[in-house]
């Protein structure tokens, strides 16, 4: 790695890291390194200060606490797809997790640096997007929580400011009758997302869908919501058909383009094909019997 | 236009194959646990990158963001004022050294760092030298160039259009980007043959350009040493010989001043024989600074700027009669060859040796007619994993074969049977002027369809259809010959050069041997192979022998390994001096066991000497070493050791048979598969563990071509795959676990009957895979589909013959059934 030379910092609290990143210019965050080393490597991005988060271990948690799932901004992505919690009760976390990168790549990268990455192949934003997560910074004014809906702007850009850390990333605590998915193509191990979907459903009592979030991955600017589709299924009892029927919401709201990850009318499809099969996922979760047929997808 | 030599030296010529004992000490035939090992795996190998001198500069290159554009300035001295930086070097100051320009292999000519214009994207255009990679980095950053951006041209077609921008404008009297037009066979016959015959089918073809991205990248060490005179370049090279050759060529150096080691390599796959401008560079920096200067690639500059492998349009044609004999076929090529001419072949032959695209079917007419032009693209065309072209020749006619089968409605392997050389036939002359030395094709594809099953496979694929399954099963054959073992030197030449290529042997006075080879390992396992033929032929134990290779000081001359050729060649080269050296130990035993010569006998059973009738009278090897130190024979030379140049009588030409059994998901496109079966003979296999590890690895260098891999440029020359996240390499996650069989057809004119095997599953395997994904789609009209087989490719032809499919066909919500466990 050949980098422009640039200051270490190594603060081991949040406030000390609020400080560091209020009282220096062009100061850069440095968590799991995943995709900043490679950036600083490239000198692509040569910021003349890093506050590196990783001595911070109040950082560190995957819990249930106060209504939601609350994931500490040092959590790696390994943490979370060995996380007992999250593989009982999220779905949506459980797929994911495996499918980012390479075990090197999980045991380092943390689900709020992907997050703060805002890379649109990212897997993690669709999935806090499905979930109607929120995301919690800090800055020198204190505390503040951003929708997910709010958070992503374009491509690799965020609603949060230059001095402000990310130290949480939360969604609702799962509920009685709630399932959730995600489904991922890729071109081969270790590779980000031709496309992703996520899906969460929440059922009420006679086994409608009550709620439903979908997000989808590499089919937009930013990792995006699929709100059509989700209407359709809104008050809809689970079929083949209301899945196909929300793909096709799905498959027309989605903006792909063509790039090295594939051309722009598969990606289309596939986020057709990928909300019938995260959808079929989550309903299971969340307790209604599916039959695959004879391919088991 | 050229025409190649033909290889007609006879067969008989050469030394002769024995019949091997495979003696238990490590000779023919047995699994020795390679010797090399030990140090690679305890972290000891020594790469170029490890090699560390004292007052060592690093050295970086400054290179193009476009890929065509005229250099209008190089400002250099905000470099300069760098800490540590120690120079600067543009074009102007190798034009001093008369150093500018570098050779191809292909007689063009290469800048070494841009003089006038740049010609595709990260040429070289600066070097900057410091202290250490850090300072040469911030130097190289700070190098100012002012480029005025010509339009690009990166694909083949375009390039020959009438309005293209013209890319060699410093070649004298080119007007247009066309290189060279190439021939062979017979044009009127084959056109006759297609006008007479009732069946003819045609498909177009794009073998995609790819990277060899050997795991190691390219880089040297330059150590110029001002009070030796001598110039010593440790390097990443396949071809020590002929580097230190075109060294002494280029710099002027004399050749018995230049010293070229090549010490560990880390992969080369045909990417470590050209010479690159870093190495020119290194050199001359430590010249003129009188001090050791490193330059190591990174991956990047790896992937764009050094050679590619294949990038052939082809269009292929085939006429038939109508029970599918195979009469004639007709072949288009566009080569693009990127912006030098700098493919890595014999020069006799400007197209490898495509005229091999025959394949192994006895087909009287075939014609082939090649164009190549040049493109703003990086220049290549080397030999990856194969023998000079044969990859590309073999695809079009494995391919022609299965698209010929759909037309006739026909089992594959039947028009393969129907097709093939007979084994009675060999050594056969093909068409185009090939004499094929050994082969039984019917044998090994008859073994490969026996091991899969290939009738269950059928029937279980018909049942699929029936049913109207949500996978479809697809099963490729690929019944391929490789062409490999270059020269004969009279035929083969590198820059001139003889493809010869040369062993010394030395027994010491203990009974142990040093053999150093002319050619080079880059991890094909030549310190044990070689040591087995020793072992062989002089009844040693293997652990007695130590092979040495890549020092030029040392080494006797050789022309290196690529194409398969060590085996074939060096290996050949091995086991002659061998029975020299055994020759010599005969007069010696006979003197031990005070015997006339004559009535001395080798056992190669129990690896000694005895008098005739008398297998009691013995001397063992051992004994006889000590004899030639210790009591040489009066009148003899003492000591015991010969060196052997080998010229081989013609190629050897392995061949197999392979079978790919995918399975595609409908709903995605997505490919598995789910065997890979493969059939090789390589004539006698020396080491046969040696043997499937190489087969293992060709077969997934091969799968990964056919699945994944890609070099791939926008229409401004950007070049859009220039690393790991996007040239996307295989890992075990993609790879199925092969099963591997064999049959042996000892070659005929190498002495221990051996063929070479690096290349073949590189070769064969492609054309399996897409045969396959062809066959699980050909009953609703497939006929082609180009590599690499993304799921998106796959997909659009799935959706085209309407046989894409939606989750919701086949999902039932809420219905009867077990809860699920949603985990599949
Ligand atoms: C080969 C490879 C394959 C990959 N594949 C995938 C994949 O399939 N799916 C996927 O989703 N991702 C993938 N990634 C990216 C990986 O998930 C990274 O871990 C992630 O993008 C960034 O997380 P990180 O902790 O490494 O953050 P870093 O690289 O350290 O930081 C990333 C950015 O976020 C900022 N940042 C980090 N933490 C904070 C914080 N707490 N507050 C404010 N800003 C912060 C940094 O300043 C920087 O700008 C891959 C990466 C690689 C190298």
């Amino acid at each position: 790695m050949k980098a422009a030379p640039f200051e270490h910092h190594e603060p081991t609290t949040v406030d000390e890291a609020v400080s560091l990143l209020a009282s220096v210019d062009e100061a850069t965050v440095l968590a799991g390194g995943q995709s900043q080393v490679p950036l600083m490597r490239f000198r692509l991005s040569t910021p003349e200060t890093v506050v590196d988060i990783n001595g911070i271990e109040e950082l560190n948690y995957v819990r249930e606490a106060d209504g939601h799932l609350r994931i500490g901004a040092l959590t790696r992505h390994a943490d979370v797809e060995e996380s007992d919690l999250v593989a009982d009760r999220y779905g949506s976390f459980a797929d994911a997790a495996p499918e980012i990168g390479d075990p090197q790549i999980r045991n380092r990268g943390t689900v709020a640096g992907s997050i703060a990455q805002a890379d649109p192949k990212g897997d993690w934003g669709s999935v806090v997007l499905a979930h109607d997560g929120e995301l919690v910074a800090r800055g020198p004014d204190g505390r503040r929580t951003i929708p997910a809906d709010e958070f992503f702007l374009f491509p690799y850009e965020t609603d949060l400011a230059g001095d402000e850390l990310l130290t949480e990333v939360r969604v609702p605590a799962a509920r009685e009758r709630e399932g959730s998915a995600y489904r991922k193509l890729k071109r081969k191990v270790g590779d980000y997302a031709m496309a992703g979907v996520a899906t969460r459903v929440i059922l009420d009592g006679d086994g409608t869908i009550e709620t439903a979030g979908i997000g989808l991955t590499s089919v937009d600017l930013t990792n995006s919501r699929a709100a059509e589709a989700e209407a359709v299924l809104e008050g809809e009892a689970p079929s083949a058909d209301v899945f196909r029927e929300a793909a096709e919401a799905a498959r027309e709201e989605c903006n792909p383009e063509t790039d090295e990850h594939g051309d722009a009318e598969y990606k289309r499809r596939m986020v057709g094909v990928l909300t019938q099969r995260a959808l079929a996922d989550a309903v299971e979760r969340a307790g209604i019997p599916v039959e695959r047929g004879r391919a088991a997808q | 236009m050229s025409s190649d030599e033909e290889f007609h030296q006879a067969a008989d010529e050469g030394p002769q194959p024995e019949e091997h004992a495979g003696h238990g000490r490590g000779g023919m035939g047995d699994d020795v646990t390679r010797k090399e090992d030990k140090r690679f795996i305890t972290g000891r190998g020594e790469y170029v990158d490890d090699v560390k001198k004292p007052g060592m500069l690093h050295c970086e290159l400054v290179r193009s963001p476009h890929a065509h554009a005229r250099i209008e300035t190089i400002r250099t001295d905000p470099a300069m004022e760098v800490d540590g930086v120690v120079a600067v070097l543009t074009a102007e100051d190798l034009l001093a050294y008369d150093l500018a320009t570098m050779p191809t292999l292909m007689e063009d000519t290469q800048d070494v760092l841009v003089n006038d214009k740049v010609k595709f994207q990260s040429q070289a255009v600066a070097a900057v030298v410091a202290e250490d990679r850090y300072a040469a980095t911030d130097g190289a950053d700070r190098v100012q160039v002012s480029y005025d951006t010509l339009d690009a041209v990166v694909d083949a077609g375009e390039a020959m259009a009438e309005d293209a921008p013209l890319i060699r404008d410093d070649v004298e009297g080119q007007e247009d980007n066309h290189i060279f037009t190439w021939e062979t066979g017979d044009e009127n016959a084959t056109r006759e043959a297609f006008e007479d015959l009732p069946v003819t089918v045609e498909e177009d073809m794009h073998y995609k350009r790819i990277h060899p991205a050997p795991i190691e990248t390219c880089g040297c060490v330059a150590d110029f040493d001002p009070g030796k005179d001598k110039l010593t370049v440790h390097m990443t090279s396949q071809a020590p010989h002929a580097h230190r050759t075109l060294f002494s060529m280029v710099s002027g150096i004399p050749e018995h001043k230049i010293r070229i080691v090549s010490p560990d390599v880390g992969g080369g796959f045909g990417n470590k024989v050209p010479i690159y401008p870093g190495y020119v560079v290194a050199a001359a920096a430590s010249y003129v600074l009188e001090q050791p200067v490193k330059w190591i690639e990174e991956r990047s500059e790896n992937l764009q700027t050094t050679s590619f492998a294949r990038d052939y349009e082809m269009t292929g044609r085939v006429a038939a009669t109508e029970d599918g004999e195979i009469r004639a076929v007709d072949v288009d090529v566009l080569a693009n060859h990127g912006a030098y001419n700098a493919a890595a072949q014999p020069s006799k032959f400007p197209a490898g040796f495509f005229k091999i695209f025959t394949g192994s079917y006895d087909i009287e007419n075939a014609y082939a007619h090649m164009d190549a032009v040049y493109t703003n693209t990086a220049p290549g065309g080397i030999a990856y994993r194969c023998s000079f072209r044969v990859t590309e020749a073999i695809y079009l006619i494995e391919r022609m074969v299965k698209v010929l089968a759909d037309e006739l409605d026909m089992d594959p392997a039947e028009v393969r049977r129907r097709n093939f050389i007979p084994k009675e036939a060999f050594p056969y002359e093909s068409t185009t002027g090939w004499e094929y030395d050994s082969g039984d094709y019917h044998k090994a594809l008859d073994l490969a369809l026996e091991n899969v099953d290939y009738e269950a496979l059928r029937e279980e694929q018909q049942r699929r259809l029936e049913n109207d399954d949500d996978t479809l099963l697809g099963i490729g054959l690929s019944t391929f010959t490789e062409i490999v073992g270059a020269g004969p030197g009279k035929q083969c030449d590198i820059a001139g050069v003889e493809m010869f290529d040369s062993c010394e042997v030395r027994v010491h006075p203990t009974g142990k041997a040093t053999v150093r080879i002319g050619v080079q390992t880059q991890g094909q396992g030549h310190e044990t192979t070689f040591a087995q033929i020793v072992a062989e032929e002089l009844g040693m134990d293997v652990d007695d022998i130590t092979v040495e290779h890549g020092d030029t000081d040392t080494e006797p001359y050789g022309l290196g390994t690529y194409a398969s050729r060590s085996t074939p060649v060096a290996g050949a080269a091995t086991a002659v001096a061998s029975r020299k050296v055994r020759d010599k130990a005969r007069t010696i035993a006979a003197n031990e066991l005070e015997a006339d010569p004559d009535d001395v006998e080798w056992d190669r059973e129990s690896g000694a000497f005895h008098v005739s009738g008398a297998p009691e009278q013995s001397v063992t090897m051992t004994e006889v070493a000590a004899g030639a130190y210790m009591n040489s024979p009066p009148g003899e030379e003492p000591g015991l050791e010969a060196v052997n140049y080998y010229d081989p009588p013609n190629m050897t030409f392995p061949f197999g048979a392979y079978v790919c059994v995918v399975e595609i998901d409908r709903e995605t496109g997505d490919l598995d598969i789910r065997k890979f079966h493969a059939v090789d003979d390589c004539g006698k296999r020396i080491n046969p563990m040696i043997v499937e590890g190489q087969i293992h690895g060709g077969l997934a260098q091969g799968l990964g071509t056919a699945l994944m891999e890609e070099i791939t440029y926008d229409d401004l020359g950007n070049n859009t795959a220039g690393d790991f996240m996007n040239y996307l390499l295989p890992t075990a996650m993609e790879i199925p676990e092969f099963e591997t069989d064999y049959t042996v057809t000892p070659s005929p004119h190498h002495p221990i009957g051996a063929k070479g095997v690096g290349e073949s599953p590189t070769v064969g395997s492609p054309p399996a895979v897409v045969n396959a994904v062809v066959d699980a789609m050909s009953h609703a009209g497939v006929t082609h589909l180009d590599m690499p087989l993304t799921s998106d490719v796959v997909w659009d032809a799935l959706d085209d013959a309407g046989l894409a499919r939606d989750p919701a066909d086949r999902l039932s919500v809420g219905g009867p059934g077990e809860e699920g466990t949603a985990d599949d």
